[in-house]
């Protein structure tokens, strides 16, 4: 970052930009999908306006619910955990935040530049496992139980194609660090014509549909929402809470829904890069994040338009989905990536 | 079967992105109210000013919820109520009662207490739910009253008596489309309603595609 | 120690103390009864191995106040209790303080889905008391009413089964539908529900002007939408894997729990009251009974869609039918004199006075009819005993003789499975309880 600025700044002032910038970065995208997505697009499928009084087209009715959440009663059940049931939002939400330390947002713009990012990011994701398995053990709530179970069979069998997905890019980009992911797709060509790079979703279209499904399980969306089935568990492992900690978990959510399509641009459609500028461009420091999250906001909308449209898989029919199907497939892209990779 | 099956259905909601809301958004436009809706009484007036109801006490004793209280006084000589010899002089509606399944404005055979469009009436303690005669009677000029809690629009108060006039005949089809009731204060005689003879007599050729034994077009 | 009576939450169960077994002893109604175990299931379960669960009667996805008892082993319902009483208000008590004219709108908020059935099941129980015969326009008017109330309560029935199952945007596209047939009730008669339009002796006023166009309205926008839900839900292989094999019910089950209706149908059974025993004019309007083949809820979920589509084939030849003349018998005693006829006659206004105040006498005796409602039979039996109030009033539920067959259809399910069966049975609580 001190590239960036001309003005040598003091550690703490640095601390406190990256503090935000932190925030605005998983934030931001959290309240954009909520209202585009949640809000917006969701009525518009079902044919109807969604909120419109808070502000010009509901835009503030995010806002409003947050005011909401924020002035309930804080309740903890008796028989609740008590340090486990207040720990766990928090835990589910550091791992959104830490997934954000590894995402590059322009050549010069990250947190970290770590050469094992991808692996760096996928492990963080799993946190946030344990934290839901916190929430549905410390509500002293049976319905809650069932969801924290059901979430941690489903999370964890569902974390193997996710990574599985991500081996394939990793392999073509033969690189773990996530700069170094943008600028192959960046500067790589198809077949020698280099004009869009080479954006891995065109080679890697198993692993790229592979990431989707297993990011639609692993933010226990539907189809795969049966940790949260909203009319079977009440809200599974988040019945107990209310108030602000119920909203931790709501922004969580979305924001991770956010980090993980971010993830997924960064991964598959090249992240900061827009074709057509030379890819060391400085200007890329400023129409990268904007790129960045055209393309969140794309995977996203594949994401929430799937979540609107199917019903719910069982648990058995999702665990079989993943066991028997999803891994099967992604070994063998990578094994023909491995291939490809070798002979072209 | 196949990958196919599942991604068919996005089509579906895909194209609803695209296609009318359906929503109203109230209370800034409000859906049209038919003629017959059931909502809050009044208590007509004839065109000469005179009060039409006389404390008959039929639509009390009709009420399936027992919601309507009256009583009923003799007329004062020198200045009359209504026309007759009787009056109602405590009329109260309690409309945390009510249903509104409008029997008493079948059972009124003054056509007294007929029902306006207006279901917006939100009061909010429980005194203002009951209805006096004050509040029901309509005003001199034959428009019900606005009372403060309730959200009047232009063209509510019209065909208050929709729902007397369409169960005017009693299933006698010799009285369909013929008037059976007296002049209201501002409105004068309301017509009747067309009926079925004012249909055309044969059924329109139909302009929909038959539909099939699947239901399909 | 207090008294817990819902001991059921806990997650562990206690050591029976004698306290202990005083509380189950009170509390003995609310246990889990002793039927057929599921078979391959030894049924005395060592204590730790099962957990209970109580569906409660506030939860969103028992159709109402419905408190379903569940003993799970892991996912797995082992046993089943659903307990019913919640939204009991006493109304067949209350029928006895009404007549017969108020009748209908008492009666008609028990199956508040389908009110119109409620109060044609009461008024042809009445006019059999009465020995009357019913106008033809008024049968017709009544089988149009019906017939839309039909569509618009399997209308509801898809979006809560929808909505159960995950499918949010189903849950809307449902109301959506229903929203225009309510729309035409409110032309007609003046409420969205619970119309108290349905009176013995006929209806309660002729259609308005201009329902043709209404109706054919209707029967224009909700063949494409219904299309849509075949798109979108019934080739959708994660619809069918839901609810698939799940809830199966054979015949001789379904026949001895007295079950009725769509879930019979789905069995294979052939029994529709409107065709085997016909009441208004449904044997001259054509129509296929709806059968399904495996007694899941899938055939149950097709059955009702199709049933949609045949109740339109109805009411279109219904259009064409449509006879003229009066719409409610003309016995004097029965119905109230034309509005017109009070100023006139005398004889007409002491009969207007008397059929409001005190209602019409009903000759001594009992009465069952029954209809074909969406859930199934649904049966009104009336004993009078001359005055012009019901001695006893009973209504033949149909969900609650349903309800009968849950515990069967959730052996050896899932809990995800129960919530299916549950929407799938589509019970509706205000007639259950009444």
């Amino acid at each position: 970052m001190d590239a960036l600025l001309a003005v040598e700044l003091a550690y703490w002032q640095q601390t406190t930009l990256r503090v935000i910038g932190g925030l605005v970065a998983v934030l931001l995208p959290a309240g954009t999908l909520v209202y585009v997505y949640l809000f917006k697009m969701m009525s518009f499928m079902q044919s109807r306006l969604g909120p419109m009084e808070a502000g010009p087209y509901g835009s503030l009715q995010l806002l409003a619910e947050v005011g909401k959440f924020l002035q309930k009663e804080d309740v903890i059940p008796a028989k609740a955990d008590r340090w486990v049931f207040v720990a766990a939002p928090f835990v589910v939400l550091m791992s959104t935040f830490l997934l954000v330390l590894v995402l590059p947002v322009g050549p010069d713009l990250y947190f970290i530049d770590a050469d094992t990012g991808v692996y760096l990011a996928l492990a963080v994701s799993s946190i946030s496992v344990i934290g839901i398995l916190m929430a549905g053990w410390a509500s002293a709530n049976k319905y809650s139980l069932l969801g924290g179970l059901r979430a941690a069979g489903q999370l964890i069998a569902y974390e193997l194609p996710l990574i599985l997905a991500v081996v394939g890019v990793v392999i073509q980009a033969g690189t773990l660090n996530m700069q170094g992911i943008v600028f192959a797709q960046a500067d790589g060509e198809i077949f020698g014509w280099g004009a869009i790079g080479n954006p891995f979703f065109l080679t890697q279209f198993l692993g790229f549909a592979i990431f989707l499904i297993a990011v639609q399980a692993e933010l226990t969306q539907p189809p795969f929402d049966m940790p949260v089935a909203e009319s079977e568990l009440v809200a599974g492992y988040m019945t107990e809470y209310s108030g602000i900690r119920f909203l931790l978990f709501f922004i969580g959510e979305f924001a991770t829904a956010g980090v993980f399509s971010a993830l997924a641009a960064v991964l598959f459609l090249g992240g900061w890069y827009v074709p057509g500028i030379d890819s060391d461009s400085n200007l890329f420091n400023i129409i990268g994040p904007l790129a960045l999250f055209a393309k969140m906001m794309f995977v996203a909308f594949l994401i929430f338009w799937f979540r609107f449209t199917l019903p719910r898989f069982r648990e058995d029919q999702l665990q079989q989905l993943a066991w028997k199907y999803l891994i099967p497939i992604s070994l063998v892209n990578i094994v023909a990536t491995g291939v490809l990779k070798v002979v072209f | 079967m196949g990958v196919l099956d599942y991604l068919r259905g996005f089509r579906v909601t895909f194209d609803k992105l695209f296609e009318e809301r359906v929503t109203t958004e109230y209370p800034e436009e409000k859906s049209p109210k038919p003629d017959r809706l059931h909502g809050r009484h009044v208590l007509n007036r004839y065109e000469d000013g005179m009060e039409k109801c006389i404390g008959c006490e039929l639509c009390a004793g009709v009420c399936p919820a027992k919601c309507i209280y009256v009583r009923g006084q003799d007329n004062p000589l020198d200045e009359p109520v209504s026309p007759g010899e009787r009056f109602g002089y405590i009329y109260e509606i309690n409309y945390l009662r009510c249903i509104h399944c409008d029997l008493c404005v079948e059972a009124c055979p003054t056509q007294a207490i007929t029902e306006t469009k207006l279901f917006e009436f939100s009061f909010t303690n429980r005194s203002d739910a009951i209805y006096t005669k004050d509040e029901l009677l309509v005003g001199d000029d034959g428009l019900p009253q606005n009372l403060p809690w309730e959200d009047w629009r232009p063209g509510e108060d019209v065909a208050t008596s929709a729902w007397m006039r369409a169960t005017s005949p009693a299933g006698d089809a010799d009285y369909v489309g013929t008037v059976g009731w007296s002049g209201e204060l501002g409105y004068g005689v309301r017509a009747p309603e067309v009926g079925q003879f004012g249909e055309d007599p044969e059924p329109p050729a139909a302009e929909v595609d038959p539909v099939d034994e699947g239901g399909h077009h | 120690m207090s008294l817990d009576h819902d001991q059921t939450t806990d997650a562990r169960v206690r050591e029976r103390g004698d306290s202990a077994v005083l509380r189950m002893s009170e509390s003995a109604l609310a246990q889990l009864g002793v039927i057929d175990a599921p078979a391959g299931v030894a049924h005395d379960l060592a204590e730790d191995e099962t957990m209970f669960i109580n569906m409660g009667p506030s939860h969103p996805s028992t159709h109402g106040v419905l408190r379903l008892m569940l003993e799970l082993r892991g996912e797995m319902v082992v046993r089943s209790k659903p307990v019913i009483g919640y939204l009991h208000t006493g109304m067949e008590k209350q029928g006895e303080q009404l007549s017969y004219l108020q009748g209908t709108t008492n009666v008609t908020r028990m199956d508040y889905a389908s009110p119109l059935f409620n109060e044609l099941a009461f008024s042809m129980a009445v006019e059999e008391l009465l020995g009357l015969e019913v106008p033809p326009r008024a049968t017709w008017i009544r089988m149009l009413l019906t017939e839309l109330n039909r569509m618009s309560s399997h209308l509801l029935f898809m979006a809560t089964n929808g909505m159960d199952l995950g499918a949010v945007s189903m849950m809307i596209f449902g109301w959506r539908e229903r929203e225009e047939v309510l729309r035409f009730f409110e032309k007609v008669s003046g409420l969205r529900m619970n119309h108290n339009f349905i009176r013995p002796g006929g209806v309660a006023a002729d259609l308005p002007d201009g329902w043709r166009d209404d109706v054919l309205r209707l029967l224009e926008l909700i063949p494409p939408r219904l299309d849509e839900y075949d798109t979108l839900m019934t080739g959708q292989p994660i619809w069918q894997e839901r609810l698939q094999g799940v809830g199966v019910l054979n015949t001789a089950e379904a026949l001895a729990l007295g079950v009725t209706g769509p879930l019979l149908r789905s069995t294979g059974y052939a029994w529709d009251l409107r065709r085997d025993m016909p009441y208004l004019a449904y044997d001259k309007v054509e129509f296929d009974v709806v059968v399904g083949t495996y007694g899941d809820s899938f055939d149950r979920y097709a059955i009702r869609l199709n049933e949609i589509r045949e109740s339109m084939r109805i009411v279109a030849q219904i259009l064409d039918q449509m006879p003229k003349g009066d719409y409610r018998v003309q016995d004097k005693k029965v119905t109230p004199p034309p509005r017109a006829r009070i100023d006139e006659s005398m004889e007409a206004l002491i009969h207007h006075f008397k059929i409001f105040t005190e209602g019409f006498k009903v000759p001594e005796g009992e009465v069952y009819a029954a209809v074909e409602s969406p859930r199934g039979e649904l049966g009104c039996y009336i004993v009078s005993d001359g005055s012009a109030h019901p001695y006893r009033l009973r209504i033949r539920p149909p969900s609650l003789i349903n309800l009968q067959c849950l515990p069967y259809l959730m052996q050896n399910g899932l809990i995800a499975d129960a919530v299916a069966n549950i929407s799938s049975v589509d019970p509706i609580m205000g007639e259950v309880d009444r």
